[in-house]
């Protein structure tokens, strides 16, 4: 079930009524509401998936048990950890990867002068969500073998975590840690709380159908014949995809905010105005941080992060951007995107940098040193927007021609919007964007934080407006995220 | 609960109001003339009714209509005599034409190219169908008798898909149901509505199952008995009459039964080839102001070489 789709609209108030009136008195109620409610936002897309997602509750519900069950038996914990990974990483190269294996060996072996039939390829549907709840059960047993936190015996309660339907299909990857605790007790009706999730809801709405789903058509036709247009027309399309994955990841995990907020849950931050960085690094601390602080926390510090030395160090990082590029999709031109990103992270890791803006996110915008950080901003935004050309493209080479097209023979020509509408319509919303969201950026979880009624009011109806305006009842409403 | 829900009332509420409001004043939405069966079974809008049609999310095309006695969208009145010379424009949506202002139409385009010695009378309606525009003919018998030249549009093959006039009565009792009624009163559902944001709404209340699937084969065939069958029904005077087409979608089949009956017609599909710049309007597949121009051009020589011979 999409949040942008007739049946969410009819399911979340049904839902959140539901569980107010029914399931207040017990906790056990509510976390087996949130279960039944979960399984059939899942099933809503395919029933027989939800099998899988059950398997590996189970699976991590009975190894996060046995580890906890044998705290000396270090051989018997790390085989019930291996268990766990092997049964999570396994699932995920087989749904997401396997093709991608077989493909990439076929073409390797053509390229040594072996031939082979690609007969291999199977028909694999990729599971909604798969590399998020795996990640989610993975961290459960990992965190548990590390004594981070104890496992929990409330099976209806682990299963509700691993399934808590607003951050079920693209995140935030929640941690047992944040989001088990708040589980196992009950909620309450908190009517601040609430409000603050449908303000979230509507900003998130507005991110996606105006923003997100407006600069589709343009930045899908951009790509699609790059190759006929002028470099200038390139550009644009680089800039727009910016604001498009943006707006469709950060509205979706806002909304997925809100919704959680509904039912009395707090879930992590996953975006804190990221474009408003001063270096990679600050970029990197408030883009999709769910995802990467499960790197750094499960990969990076296992490796040793940044106290081995500075070559080895360089190596974890490569290894981090690498392997969160290949998270994002079975095709070599995320892993080129991560690759970039490393390169860009090693200079700033290697000068001290990457730290600098640490927990900053006001970003002192004084007038002394309002021009320098200004064109570190603009910098660290450019430096990024170039990257997501390789995340866009369909192969790398389509990336490197775009770029080689976008930087050689330099030339403006006025580009019509491929179904003809006013392109002013769409740079006036993205600048009143971008204003909107430097206003808001001291707290991403307040997107409307005005004290005055009238001015809140004056948002709310011009978010709505906004909708409507550029509401496009042809668009493919999917979120980018469900596909990874 | 009960706190959040009163307040969440009065808050959508609210906003619903500001966005009727903002609505009405900018004029986001766009209005349709109440369409009516008269006596002789003829579908048309009621007389005398004035307005705005409105195209895009964004009010990216404005257009004055203007609904005459007669009941279609013209600049002028309908009054034939032998007097006079009249041309009469019999077609659908092109021909009525929501999507330009009522005076900078195809027919005074037409008017203007023939120095007004002519009159052109546009019987536009929108989802008229060739069934629709002889039936018309044929029930204004005796006004069409004293119009010198005809001149039906056929928008091949989509206005061939049947071979017998049934007014679309549910239609225009749907139109004037209580609920499109209270729809054309709220503006905020007029525009929803128009912008598409209610079709999946629309969709749900839908029998998916009832949906009329169309007969891909066959259809040429089809489509050229549908024509004999009305022209039998409804006989035309084939030294006045023209047909409208477009000969880059017209079957050849279809072209070559014309000509061999004796079927006059008028085809602009060359003089738009040849355009270089767009002939139809951004926001649907209308004829713009050029498109129209080209039309009118293209009318305008068929009637001068009439003349002249």
């Amino acid at each position: 079930m999409l949040f942008n789709s007739i049946e969410f609209l009819f399911f979340l108030p049904i839902v959140f009524i539901l569980y107010w009136l029914i399931s207040k008195r017990k906790l056990t109620y509510q976390n087996f509401f949130i279960l039944i409610a979960s399984y059939i936002f899942y099933g809503w897309w395919d029933w027989r998936f939800l099998f899988l997602i059950f398997i590996s509750t189970l699976i991590d519900y009975i190894i996060g048990l046995q580890i906890y069950k044998n705290p000396n038996n270090n051989s018997f914990r790390k085989k019930m950890l291996l268990i766990s990974i092997f049964f999570n990483i396994g699932t995920l190269c087989f749904f997401k990867y396997c093709n991608f294996f077989i493909e990439s060996f076929i073409d390797f072996g053509n390229t040594v002068g072996l031939h082979f039939e690609n007969s291999f390829a199977l028909k694999i549907i990729l599971p909604v969500g798969i590399s998020f709840y795996t990640f989610q059960t993975m961290s459960y047993s990992i965190d548990i073998y590390k004594k981070r936190i104890t496992p929990t015996s409330d099976f209806i309660a682990f299963a509700s975590y691993v399934s808590f339907f607003p951050q079920l299909v693209a995140g935030p990857i929640e941690r047992a840690s944040n989001l088990l605790p708040q589980i196992l007790s009950k909620r309450h009706f908190n009517y601040n709380q609430i409000v603050d999730g449908l303000k979230l809801i509507l900003w998130g709405f507005f991110k996606k159908i105006v923003i997100a789903d407006s600069l589709a058509p343009i930045v899908d036709d951009i790509f699609t014949n790059f190759s006929t247009l002028p470099s200038s027309t390139l550009a644009l399309g680089t800039l727009f995809f910016s604001f498009q994955i943006y707006s469709d990841f950060s509205g979706y995990s806002d909304i997925a905010i809100g919704t959680a907020k509904l039912f009395g849950i707090e879930l992590m931050s996953n975006f804190k105005f990221p474009y408003f960085s001063k270096n990679i690094g600050e970029f990197w601390r408030k883009w999709h941080i769910s995802l990467s602080t499960w790197f750094r926390d499960y990969i990076y510090i296992p490796l040793g992060g940044s106290r081995v030395g500075t070559y080895k160090s360089i190596l974890n990082i490569f290894i981090i951007f690498i392997v969160s590029g290949f998270w994002h999709g079975a095709n070599w031109t995320y892993v080129i995107w991560g690759g970039i990103h490393a390169l860009i992270f090693i200079p700033s890791f290697i000068l001290g940098n990457n730290r600098k803006y640490i927990d900053n996110s006001q970003g002192n915008f004084t007038k002394k040193n309002n021009p320098f950080i200004f064109l570190k901003v603009i910098s660290t935004f450019s430096l990024v927007t170039l990257s997501w050309i390789f995340f866009r493209s369909n192969s790398i080479t389509s990336a490197i021609q775009y770029i080689k097209r976008m930087f050689s023979d330099f030339n403006y020509q006025s580009y019509s919007h491929p179904n003809g509408y006013r392109m002013i319509d769409y740079f006036i919303i993205l600048a009143l964007f971008i204003v909107y969201e430097f206003i808001i950026k001291d707290n991403e979880r307040k997107p409307i934080p005005f004290k005055s009624k009238t001015i809140r009011f004056i948002v709310y109806v011009g978010l709505v407006l906004s909708i409507l305006l550029f509401y496009n009842n042809n668009a493919d409403r999917s979120f980018i995220y469900f596909q990874f | 609960m009960k706190k959040l829900l009163l307040k969440l009332t009065v808050y959508i509420l609210a906003i619903v109001v500001s966005l009727e409001l903002i609505i009405r004043v900018c004029h986001l939405y766009t209005e349709d003339p109440v369409r009516y069966i008269d006596s002789l079974g003829v579908e048309k809008r009621i007389p005398n009714q004035s307005g705005y049609a409105v195209t895009g999310n964004r009010n990216q095309n404005l257009s004055e209509f203007r609904i005459n006695n007669s009941g279609f969208n013209s600049f002028r009145e309908f009054n034939p005599s032998y007097k006079k010379k009249e041309i009469a424009l019999v077609g659908d949506s092109f021909i009525e034409g929501f999507h330009q202002d009522y005076d900078k139409s195809t027919g005074k385009k037409i008017e203007t190219n023939l120095n007004n010695d002519f009159e052109v009378y546009e019987y536009g309606y929108a989802g008229y169908d060739l069934a629709n525009e002889l039936h018309l003919i044929n029930a204004y018998s005796k006004k069409f008798d004293l119009i010198d030249y005809i001149i039906v549009y056929l928008n091949y093959p989509t206005d061939l898909h049947r071979s017998k006039y049934i007014p679309d009565r549910y239609r225009i009792s749907l139109l004037s149901s209580p609920l499109f009624k209270i729809r054309d009163q709220i503006k905020l559902l007029s525009y929803c509505s128009s912008i598409g944001i209610l079709e999946p709404f629309k969709e749900l209340a839908i029998d998916k199952e009832n949906e009329v699937v169309e007969n891909t084969e066959n259809d040429k065939s089809e489509f050229l008995e549908n024509f004999k069958k009305l022209l039998h029904a409804y006989p035309i005077d084939k030294q006045k009459t023209f047909f409208l087409i477009d000969s880059r979608i017209t079957n050849t089949s279809f072209l070559n039964f014309c000509d061999s009956n004796g079927y006059k017609y008028i085809d602009y599909g060359k003089s738009f080839m040849l355009e270089k710049k767009s002939t139809t309007l951004i926001y649907d597949q209308h004829w713009n102001d050029l498109g129209r121009t080209i039309i009118a051009d293209v009318i305008t020589k068929k009637i001068q070489s009439i003349k002249s011979r």
